[in-house]
């Protein structure tokens, strides 16, 4: 699958303050690519360098195989619909209003303007003022305006920001609507589960830095699980795992980053040492957990 | 594209209120300057002597109008069409359609310039038709009257600059309508200034430098506009403007 976005180191610093650090992201077409993290781990920052709204400290992108600076980005930002922190619009015009002076601006047709304006289902609001549009509405609009120039990718910077559990499902319903039409979305947020039932392809920062990029299988594949035994002498096991890091937890020995070798070795282990094993099992782990557990440091 | 951005900036003008506010600044002049002349004592005598030279009065009174009305409310202006930008995210959506910040705000003045130089064009027709309205029967001196309004509407475009680049570098609205407030006070301290200090106080103490008369105690007494002055400055808005505009592009969202 071809990616159509690329980043090579991409680095972001203000000061001696590293705010991105060695981005190489690779973001496939056709995909809706999650790209996650704790406030302030860098989305947004890393989101207007792809734009080309920061200048790069080190490092460059390359958006639809060409590289973006500011001599590519006025050509580029043509097949690029973007939402990047508040949705944009006057308050003072009505939609279509607002609609209308990114047409002008961008020499869209009237069926281009129309098609994203359904797309959104926002088609019987136009004539409202901005003002008394609901936040939903005001992203839905904001949405509308990028997707008028027909994108081959779209950005959207934490669009379920503030909206309410219907709006967040009909925000979902979009962004998967968007991709079945051939739309790259990347779409930033900082809860993985808002993400996670959208996205195809997930990029986790934490500090700055790309913790994880690949496929929700992936992810988990490469998380190891804690090992669980339950045993009929729980403190002579948690003593006898110790040298694996293991520890009592409610009566279960829980140890901790084993592989499947390593398993079989603490339980022989505990049988060397007349321990009872009556079962084995691996903790169940949600992709929460996981990415808790990615963007506290620990690691996979 | 700028074409279509200016065009925009008149789109974006709808309901901000910027049309009532050039009215109000057309006929403020024009009612400002017409009751000093017309009530000036002795005035219906003046009107048939072109001796005592009735349209210097007017113009002398036009002079002191225009300055003690345009500080304040071509700030008003200014801060409306930016502060939208500000509110709405417009600076970001400009930039994502790849008109940069810096052009926006060339846009905005290409758009509000052109209302602002028809307001001081017509608010100078409008004391003139006043003025033969008022029965002034002495020859009018349109050279001196076009000359005057033409420097007038340099120092405005100058002024309208300022608050632009004021407006969006300084997200907070009060600090330039505070600046044309304070305006006002330099214009009618620049009145009492001699030119040189006056030239040192741009773009207001310029209102000074453009006025051709002043009303004294036995009707006005005529003088030279400071006509390359108002021209430098203008020159130097000029520059001024597109450094500072040129900056905006650099800065980073």
């Amino acid at each position: 699958m071809s990616t159509i976005i690329t980043t090579h180191s991409l680095t972001k610093s203000y000061g001696d303050r590293t705010v991105v650090d060695g981005l190489d992201l690779r973001v496939p077409e056709g995909c809706v690519y999650g790209f996650v993290g704790p406030n302030g781990a860098g989305k947004s920052t890393t989101m207007k360098m792809l734009l080309s709204l920061v200048r790069p400290t080190r490092g460059e992108v390359r958006v639809m195989g060409r590289r973006m600076d500011r001599s590519t980005r006025r050509e580029l930002l043509g097949s690029i619909g973007s939402l990047i922190e508040t949705p944009p619009a006057y308050a003072h015009l009505t939609g279509a209003e607002n609609m209308r002076l990114v047409q002008r601006l961008l020499r869209l047709g009237d069926g281009r303007v129309d098609r994203a304006v359904r797309t959104v289902r926002l088609q019987d609001h136009l004539d409202k003022r901005v003002r008394a549009y609901s936040l939903g509405m005001k992203q839905r609009l904001g949405i509308a305006m990028a997707l008028a120039r027909e994108p081959r990718l779209l950005v959207l910077d934490e669009p379920a920001n503030g909206l309410d559990p219907a709006g967040i499902d009909e925000m979902r319903h979009l962004i998967k609507r968007l991709a079945d039409d051939g739309i790259t979305v990347m779409v930033s947020s900082h809860l993985l589960d808002e993400v996670d039932r959208t996205a195809t392809v997930l990029g986790i920062l934490g500090g700055g830095r790309l913790l994880f990029q690949g496929t929700r299988d992936e992810l988990f594949s490469r998380s190891v699980p804690d090992v669980l035994i339950d045993t009929s002498e729980p403190e002579r096991a948690a003593a006898a795992t110790e040298p694996w890091g293991g520890t009592l937890d409610e009566g279960t020995v829980r140890v901790p980053g084993l592989d499947h070798p390593a398993t079989a070795e603490v339980v022989a282990r505990l049988v060397d040492a007349r321990v009872d094993v009556y079962g084995v099992r691996r903790e169940d782990r949600s992709l929460e957990d996981v990415f808790m557990d990615l963007t506290r440091g620990r690691g996979l | 594209m700028t074409g279509r951005a200016v065009a925009n900036e008149f789109a974006k003008m709808r309901r901000l209120r910027v049309a009532p506010v050039i009215a109000v600044l057309v006929l403020g002049v024009t009612a400002l300057s017409c009751l000093t002349t017309f009530t000036y004592p002795g005035f219906a005598d003046m009107a048939q002597d072109p001796a005592r030279r009735p349209w210097s009065l007017l113009l002398a009174s036009l002079g002191l109008a225009v300055p003690l009305l345009s500080p304040v409310l071509l700030a008003v202006v200014a801060s409306r069409q930016v502060d939208i930008e500000h509110q709405g995210g417009g600076w970001l959506l400009a930039r994502t359609s790849g008109l940069s910040p810096g052009r926006l705000c060339r846009a905005k003045l290409a758009a509000t310039g052109s209302l602002v130089v028809a307001a001081t064009l017509l608010q100078s027709l409008l004391v003139a038709v006043a003025g033969v309205l008022a029965g002034i029967m002495a020859p009018f001196p349109a050279a001196l009257w076009l000359g005057s309004t033409a420097l007038v509407t340099v120092v405005n475009l100058a002024l309208l600059a300022f608050h632009l680049i004021l407006a969006a570098r300084v997200p907070n609205q009060l600090v330039g309508i505070g600046a044309g407030v304070m305006g006002v006070f330099v214009v009618l301290a620049a009145t009492e200034m001699p030119a040189w200090l006056a030239r040192l106080v741009p773009p207001w103490g310029y209102y000074a430098l453009a006025n051709p008369a002043e009303v004294g105690t036995d009707g006005a007494a005529p003088g030279e506009p400071a006509a390359l002055s108002v021209v430098l400055l203008g020159a130097a808005a000029c520059a001024v403007f597109l450094a500072a505009t040129a900056r905006l592009d650099r800065q980073e969202a």
